[in-house]
């Protein structure tokens, strides 16, 4: 009964997203505001209404309730009562409800928050995000219902699937959704000026933060899918290029480019229909995701199950919003025409644009190598894989351009910069970087590539460093202070900037990770029978036993290697190889031990049946975990970002008039 | 006699020579089984390459890959090799010939094509904005500049 | 009046171009695999067999019509086609100009025979080693089989099990004509 209970708030929440849609068309073409006022209503009933679902659905996740057929598709009664809750995003359903989730709980806190001070956006916002909310729910309550029951009632679930029962579980689905959902917030504020025509900064101003909250949550979401696939999926890496992940990362870099290129409006008021193309190109790529990842259109690791029937519903839907947004910019964008007036060549604003075309290139590089198998097929040419080479050697030497823009653009001034100038800026980092990569050199980094990328790194490192010495003396000179404190002032009076060079440096510690454990990685894989050992570097692997385990909802074999270093014991590694019983999957359980500043890897992926030999895969990752020191340093930047304090005695928030009525304020009333 | 010496010296070398050969390159030999095999799709997988993937069609074609390596086989004939019995489906690094050209060049030309617009752009663009120097400003009267002098004390 | 720029001409054949890609690529199947080496020269094999100690060799039997069958005694679409195997077999037997091979892949030996002797046997087989031989004729599981003409080139590629009207086809529409051509 519960269960019906949830679906049918589910169903209620359809109908009520729908009169989102149609409310605030009505407060529109009547120019009355107790439309908007019902529409918003409509959209936070529509938050708590998918909230009760949500809950209901988790609560038979725990009692188990396997008469709810994706219950049963996705959960097991042996099942860890943490993966229990988390089965509920474990499978195609489940994940689309919590993405409509996330979708009307934006839509509920943006209309909390800016119902107030963007009136004029409101029935805009209300009437884009209960369309997407609308087709999401369609496609949940016609085409992948989480609440179909089945008859008879099986005694117990199939079982999560096992590589899913893990931790990352819990927080990376989540994560990536708040990121691409999160995208919905700017693009629905950038639809607003469009169709309002208030095409000033205000909406930019408006959506800074929840931009760089969604970047945030998708920037973590991606590296935690990547630490995840590091040491859940045993082969040593952290990504791969897979048609998933580029899904996830096409937003990324389009949303990175639109961070960056908001500022060139912000300060000068140039490109804004390329901003708005921007996010409305950030958007539709994280609707476009949804489509290839849920229509089963590619081969990946991640594929939910194919259906033609939800692949079409999901093309056409996604069809209507790139038309509608794509269509509205293209009507709109005449009247929007700025006078670009630039005063010289080199100047910050065209270290931008350079920003941004690097940036569509290296989104143009991951989007083609993504979709050229298919268009292949499509075409009837011979069927074709694109991978991990490829990216290497097209992506690569991008991203490298990206960085070193990272070293240039922050530092030349806006406007018009003197070449005597850029001498002053530019030759101590450059001085620095060859220096650097010299001394690299001679310790006996000679990989072309590394070198580059080293050279690139420090390059920028140097920019940064003189940058932040010039504002920290600055303000010391200017409060009379040492230049530690003269740093803080700095940072207090433009928290924007430093926050922005804080995720730089995040980046350059993630290049140099990247660098070091893709390059100058090591590995071996071999056949061990107890007893034996193995080099690899400067550790002796020995495997002192190899004997069976066994847990609540699989059984196993597991190694015992003792690690040596010069002579040493140093550790114990316990890899396993697992088999879950219920869904009949094997899975490799990975032994990690962290170096000083790498990681040793362990896995056992193949081991004979009677137990006298395993298949060893032992690798050696120099400076892995600097991946993900990069992406705290990251985090933490952007958190400083969205949290920073706001600056006071900067424009009065002019009140206008009240409280909830005073939407009509601005819309305009019908003279009579 | 000299001769039966002589021949067990070159027995000797040979043999020397390559359990040497084997010895040493065994690092290398791995080193160069993994470069060609993670240019190689795990057919039976779900876009693995082959070294990553822990299949048995995976695990034979590594050891064929390496048995063609001992042999003296390139590794560009190797991927040949594959791509004859199972198409180019096979290989991760679409072969540069074709209108596969277009994806390899293909954002290489978007950087320069868009690189060169961007430059005519500009070029459009601060040549214009030259034209409005301080001189094709409006003067500003003496209300105005009372205003901003005012807000340039507050500011202290 | 006019509003049409170049821009919007390009950005709107882009997204048509792709709204057409999605969905002709939905009814693709991103599984399906090419055939690749038919009409080419069928690799040599030269592999013991698996019943008795002995030596297989494909190229003694240039200038007849060969069948090559992959199968595993694990693989249940394997049990399905077996006895319509044994049927080409029996069909075909008295032909001279005929041979049939099963080949053991990824096998245990022990099994394979136990799987023949429980399913029935009339022709014979041999075991692919290290997968050389699989690997060799591209093939990616099984069941799959392989029709080999008298001048030794591939005619035909049988991904999936041999019954019912694929039976059928490859006896009347592959095989037979295969056996009427000259050598």
């Amino acid at each position: 009964m519960l269960v019906e209970l949830g679906h049918f708030s589910v169903v209620i929440a359809l109908v009520l997203s729908f009169a989102g849609i149609i409310t605030p068309l009505i407060g529109l073409k009547t120019r009355n505001a107790t439309w908007v006022v019902v529409g918003r209503r409509a959209v936070l009933s529509t938050f708590v209404l998918i909230t009760i679902g949500m809950f209901i659905l988790i609560y038979s996740y725990l009692v188990e309730d396997y008469s709810v057929k994706y219950i049963y598709a996705t959960s097991n009664s042996k099942l860890p009562i943490f993966y229990k809750v988390a089965g509920l995003w474990g499978g195609h359903e489940g994940s689309l409800l919590l993405w409509a989730w996330i979708l009307s709980l934006y839509c509920a806190l943006a209309t909390l928050i800016h119902w107030k001070s963007q009136p004029v956006v409101m029935p805009y916002l209300i009437l884009i995000e209960s369309i997407v909310l609308t087709g999401f729910l369609m496609l949940i309550l016609f085409l992948s219902n989480p609440f179909e029951r089945i008859f008879p009632v099986p005694l117990d679930g199939k079982d999560l699937n096992p590589l899913l029962q893990d931790p990352a579980m819990v927080v990376h689905p989540p994560l990536l959704y708040l990121g691409y959902v999160g995208l919905s917030i700017p693009f629905s504020f950038a639809m607003a000026a469009l169709f309002s025509g208030r095409l000033g900064e205000e909406w930019l101003k408006a959506t800074q933060r929840w931009t760089i909250f969604a970047w945030l949550c998708l920037t973590c979401g991606i590296l935690m899918g990547g630490y995840w696939a590091y040491y859940e999926l045993g082969w040593g890496g952290y990504w791969g290029w897979d048609p998933v992940e580029n899904a996830a990362f096409m937003p990324w870099l389009v949303a990175t480019a639109f961070l960056h290129s908001t500022m060139v409006q912000e300060k000068r008021k140039m490109f804004k229909v390329w901003n708005l193309f921007l996010i409305i190109l950030a958007f539709s790529l994280s609707l476009i995701g949804t489509f290839l990842v849920r229509s089963g259109i590619l081969s990946s690791v991640h594929s939910f199950a194919a259906d033609p029937g939800r692949g079409v519903f999901i093309l056409g839907f996604v069809t209507f919003m790139l038309v509608l947004s794509f269509g509205t910019l293209m009507i709109r964008a005449p009247k929007l025409r700025s006078q670009i007036k630039m005063d010289s060549m080199v100047s910050r604003e065209s270290a931008f644009l350079f920003n941004n075309l690097f940036f569509l290139v290296a989104l143009a590089t991951v989007f083609v190598g993504t979709l050229y198998p298919l268009a292949m097929e499509v075409l009837e040419f011979q069927k074709v894989s694109v991978g991990a080479p490829y990216y290497n050697a097209v992506f690569m030497p991008v991203a490298l351009g990206l960085i070193f823009l990272m070293g240039v653009g922050p530092y030349i001034p806006w406007r018009k910069s003197s070449s005597e100038n850029l001498k002053k800026l530019f030759v101590i980092p450059m001085l620095f970087s060859l220096g650097m990569t010299g001394l690299f050199f001679v310790a006996g980094v000679r990989k072309p590539y590394a070198l580059a990328g080293l050279a690139v790194v420090f390059f920028v490192l140097a920019a940064i460093f003189l940058d932040f010495n010039k504002l920290a003396s600055f303000w010391a000179k200017r409060e009379k202070s040492n230049r530690f404190q003269g740093f803080f002032s700095a940072y207090r009076n433009n928290p924007r900037r430093i926050t922005g060079i804080i995720i730089h440096i995040g980046v350059l510690v993630m290049v140099v990770g990247i660098i070091f454990s893709s390059m100058y990685q090591t590995e071996k894989i071999l056949i061990m029978k107890p007893g034996e050992e193995v080099n690899l570097q400067a550790f002796q692997l020995r495997m002192a036993n190899l004997y069976g385990v066994k847990g609540v909802n699989w059984t196993g074999q597991e190694a015992l290697f003792d690690v040596y270093k010069e002579g040493q014991i140093i550790t114990q590694m316990h890899p396993q190889k697992r088999f879950y019983t219920v869904s009949q999957t094997p899975t490799t359980e990975t032994a990690i031990y962290q170096t000083k500043m790498g990681h040793l890897f362990v896995t056992i992926p193949e081991v004979a049946p009677d137990g006298s030999w395993a298949r060893v895969r032992i690798l050696h990752n120099p400076l892995v975990l600097w991946v993900w020191y990069g992406g705290g340093i990251m985090a933490i930047g952007a958190f400083m970002n969205i949290f920073r304090r706001v600056r006071k005695n900067r424009m009065p928030v002019t009140d206008p008039a009240g409280m909830v009525p005073e939407v009509s304020a601005n819309i305009p009333q019908p003279t009579r | 006699m000299a001769q039966s010496k002589f021949f067990i010296l070159i027995v000797f070398f040979f043999v020397m020579s390559v359990a040497m050969a084997q010895a040493m390159d065994e690092d290398l030999l791995q080193e160069k089984t993994k470069e060609v095999s993670k240019t190689l799709r795990c057919a039976v997988c779900q876009s693995e390459s082959i070294w990553e993937s822990n299949a048995t069609l995976a695990i034979q074609m590594r050891d064929i890959i390496r048995e063609r390596l001992i042999e003296g086989e390139s590794p560009d004939e190797i991927r040949a090799y594959f791509i004859s019995r199972y198409g180019d489906y096979i290989v991760f690094k679409p072969r540069f010939r074709g209108i596969n050209i277009l994806l390899w060049g293909g954002p290489f030309l978007l950087l320069a094509i868009g690189a060169f617009f961007l430059h005519r752009n500009l070029r459009k663009w601060t040549t214009q904005s030259t034209q409005t120097g301080p001189e094709h400003l409006n003067p500003i009267d003496e209300k105005q500049r009372k205003r901003i002098e005012a807000e340039l004390r507050s500011l202290k | 009046m006019k509003r049409f720029e170049t821009w919007h001409i390009f950005l709107l054949a882009g997204l048509l171009a792709l709204v057409v890609l999605f969905y002709k690529g939905l009814w693709g199947d991103p599984t399906a695999l090419p055939p690749v080496i038919i009409s080419k020269p069928a690799p040599d094999i030269t592999a013991p067999a698996l019943l008795e100690a002995k030596n297989i060799s494909l190229k003694a039997h240039l200038g007849k019509v060969v069948v090559l069958n992959f199968w595993a005694s694990w693989c249940l679409e394997c049990k399905e086609e077996h006895r319509f195997l044994l049927a080409i077999q029996k069909r075909f037997e008295n032909n001279p100009d005929f041979v049939m091979y099963g080949v053991n892949y990824q096998d245990q030996e022990k099994l394979a025979k136990e799987y023949l002797q429980i399913h029935g046997n009339n022709f014979e087989h041999m075991v692919d080693e290290k997968g050389k031989i699989s690997i060799d004729y591209g093939v990616y599981g099984v069941p799959e089989t392989f029709v080999i003409d008298r001048k030794g080139i591939i005619r035909h590629k049988q991904i999936g099990p041999v019954f019912g009207d694929v039976y059928s086809n490859i006896v009347e529409n592959v095989i037979e004509p295969l056996l009427n051509e000259p050598a």
